[in-house]
């Protein structure tokens, strides 16, 4: 008769209260898992999201840039920027490298001129690699590489009154800081999720973004996607090293860095899925630690003539954790198997939610299968069920035997 | 020859305080349980039987006055001293009987083993002796509810056995059994003292305990009225 084999017994006593109070723990159990499974989805959603959304898994580009400190366009940009992509594009763990200027300026139409914010790109490969070709709304993403052409943002484009076929006159400042101005024909729309973004948004060939700021190769960035995103610190330490060694000043920095926007609505989610799942291991704690009060209550007699027995205080105490922990291990087993069944029906429902932060457009709900949550829910329910039993169990152990045993 | 004692209290008193109000519920009574005892605490109720037995069992305290196991005091002990002491020297034996519901009769009578660390088969080979010895051999995997109350305490008394307990202490054994019943247990617990020579000590008020004992101490308001 081990001390496990009585606390297995002792919650077979009363089974209509060991089921609430293991389907409290399993209920529990299923929500913490299912909203754990809900925002890592949510989670890898919004990376692939930033990742693709322009950011790129990796930059390369002068410190300077990564600094804010560039006072004007290229004032530090990348010379010779055709050789130091082919150098990246060697890296066996590189996938795809894009070229981008970044620049500013005016767009005038005959009668009125906005601001933009320019962003000279490769068309090809930012269509092969990116999700911003996609959000062209009207006309088309930029086509040949050394055309005047422009894909304006859905704000920017209303305001200007253009649309795909019309001409606006880009005016920007040149790197040697002469202002200049050329004409580029509007060839697609886009609508971009963030609205500040969308009201300033001005894409052109990067060759078209060349002549207008007379950059000579010059970029101020290149973009990375590669292989495995979490080898990407690892892949720009190494570029970095090369590109250094062959004289350029350049660093990097990988996408959790730069996506600000994404490290922000990760700590909001974490913050509420920690608030909800604290709230949901209290009301397990109370469940549980009400159960185990009436427990001890009942039991009140037998623990006196346990301890006449020779039973010493910690061992009711261990008594009383032992039932605690398997109360809660077979509603953690009850609840992977309820959060595994919801899953696949909510899966397999194929229903929408509405455009997460940063994304354009409804998202299906989809559950991912995570383990750490899982492993935290699982850690968080014996957790309570152990906290539960401590203050009953120790009420028990130091209730004076003779007092115990005269207990009705 | 006189054994020398194997519990000895001296001068032991033990007040309840109910309010405001203080119950003395043993007041300076001496005692001592040599091995050849078995002894008979009687008295009518609230005369201190219950008290004085919790007392000599370590089950409570005195306010005042020494009790002494093998010649040590037992006054120093902490609580779980004391609870190894009971579980290796004493062996109890209620009037409710007090088995554990969701345990059988052999697994009942194994409790004190389990905790004493023995061995599982070494516990097994030991409550299924200790359950022919009480005439239950046949019963050792069925629960205390499906056992006749003469029955629950043969387990009781088989139990209180397990760790060779060399006192016994019974507080009112026959209290909850018919008289044959009753006769019966007395028989079994009167034998286990003869042939163990294990002391008891038995609580209660009924005349057939007292017909069995070695020797009787009554009890009237917490005090020794008179050694027969």
């Amino acid at each position: 008769m081990t001390l496990l084999r009585l606390a297995l017994r002792n919650i077979g006593r009363n089974r209509r209260r060991t089921l609430l109070t293991a389907g409290i723990v399993a209920f529990g159990f299923a929500a913490l898992t299912l909203a754990g499974g809900f925002v890592a989805q949510s989670f890898e959603a919004l990376a692939e999201g930033t990742v693709r959304g322009g950011v790129g898994h990796l930059q390369i580009a002068s410190p300077e840039l990564f600094s804010g400190t560039e006072a004007e366009t290229l004032e530090h940009g990348l010379g010779d920027s055709s050789a130091l992509a082919r150098r990246a594009e060697a890296d066996p763990a590189v996938r795809e490298v894009l070229r981008r200027i970044d620049f500013f300026g005016l767009a005038g139409t005959g009668g009125s001129a906005l601001p933009f914010l320019g962003l000279g790109v490769e068309p090809e490969a930012e269509a092969r690699s990116m999700d911003t070709p996609d959000l062209v709304t009207a006309g088309r993403w930029l086509g040949a590489a050394e055309d005047d052409e422009a894909v304006l943002g859905g704000g920017l484009a209303r305001a200007l009154a253009v649309g795909p076929g019309d001409w606006v006159t880009l005016f920007a400042m040149t790197v040697d800081g002469v202002l200049n101005a050329r004409d580029v024909e509007v060839v697609g729309v886009a609508g971009l999720p963030v609205r500040e973004l969308d009201d300033r948004y001005l894409a052109v060939p990067l060759a078209s973004a060349d002549r207008l700021l007379q950059a000579d190769g010059t970029v101020s960035k290149l973009v990375l996607l590669v292989d495995d995103p979490d080898r990407a610190a690892a892949v720009g330490e190494r570029l970095v090293a090369t590109l250094r060694a062959e004289g350029a000043t350049v660093d990097f920095r990988t996408w959790q860095e730069l996506a600000e926007f994404y490290r922000q609505v990760r700590t909001l989610y974490l913050g509420i899925f920690g608030f909800l799942g604290a709230v949901l291991v209290l009301i397990v704690l109370l469940a549980a630690a009400n159960s185990m009060l009436m427990v001890a209550t009942e039991r009140t007699r037998e623990i006196g003539t346990l301890r006449a027995l020779g039973m010493k205080p910690r061992g009711v105490v261990r008594l009383f954790a032992l039932e605690g922990l398997t109360q809660g291990a077979l509603g953690c087993g009850a609840g992977a198997a309820l959060s595994l069944a919801l899953r696949e029906v909510v899966n397999r429902s194929h229903l929408l939610m509405p455009a997460p932060p940063g994304v354009a457009h409804p998202v299906e709900l989809f559950i991912r299968f995570y383990p750490q949550a899982y492993g935290i829910a699982l850690a968080g329910m014996l957790a309570a069920g152990l906290l539960a039993t401590w203050w009953p169990a120790h009420r028990a152990a130091r209730l004076p035997i003779v007092e115990a045993l005269a207990h009705v | 020859m006189t054994s020398p004692p194997l519990l000895e209290g001296r001068s032991l008193r033990r007040v309840y305080r109910l309010g405001r109000v203080e119950v003395v519920a043993v007041d300076g009574v001496d005692v001592s349980v040599s091995p050849a005892d078995f002894l008979v605490l009687e008295g009518p109720s609230g005369s201190g039987k219950t008290t004085l037995l919790n007392l000599l069992g370590l089950l409570d305290e005195p306010d005042r006055g020494t009790l002494l196991w093998e010649g040590s005091p037992v006054a120093g002990l902490d609580e779980n001293a004391r609870s190894e002491l009971r579980r290796d020297r004493f062996g109890f034996v209620f009037q409710t009987f007090n088995l554990v519901p969701v345990l059988s009769a052999a697994e009942n009578v194994e409790l004190p083993m389990a905790l004493a660390g023995t061995s599982r088969e070494a516990r097994r080979a030991r409550a299924r002796d200790l359950l022919a010895a009480v005439g239950l051999a046949d019963k050792a995997s069925v629960r205390p509810d499906l056992l006749s109350g003469g029955e629950r305490q043969r387990v009781a008394i088989a139990r209180a056995l397990a760790n060779d307990a060399r006192l016994l202490l019974a507080d009112e054994p026959t209290g909850n059994l018919d008289s044959r019943t009753a006769e019966e247990i007395l028989d079994l617990l009167r034998r286990l003292h003869e042939e163990r020579g294990m002391a008891c000590v038995v609580a209660t008020h009924d005349p057939l305990v007292r017909r069995r004992a070695t020797r009787v101490l009554s009890l009237r308001d917490g005090r020794l009225e008179q050694a027969a």
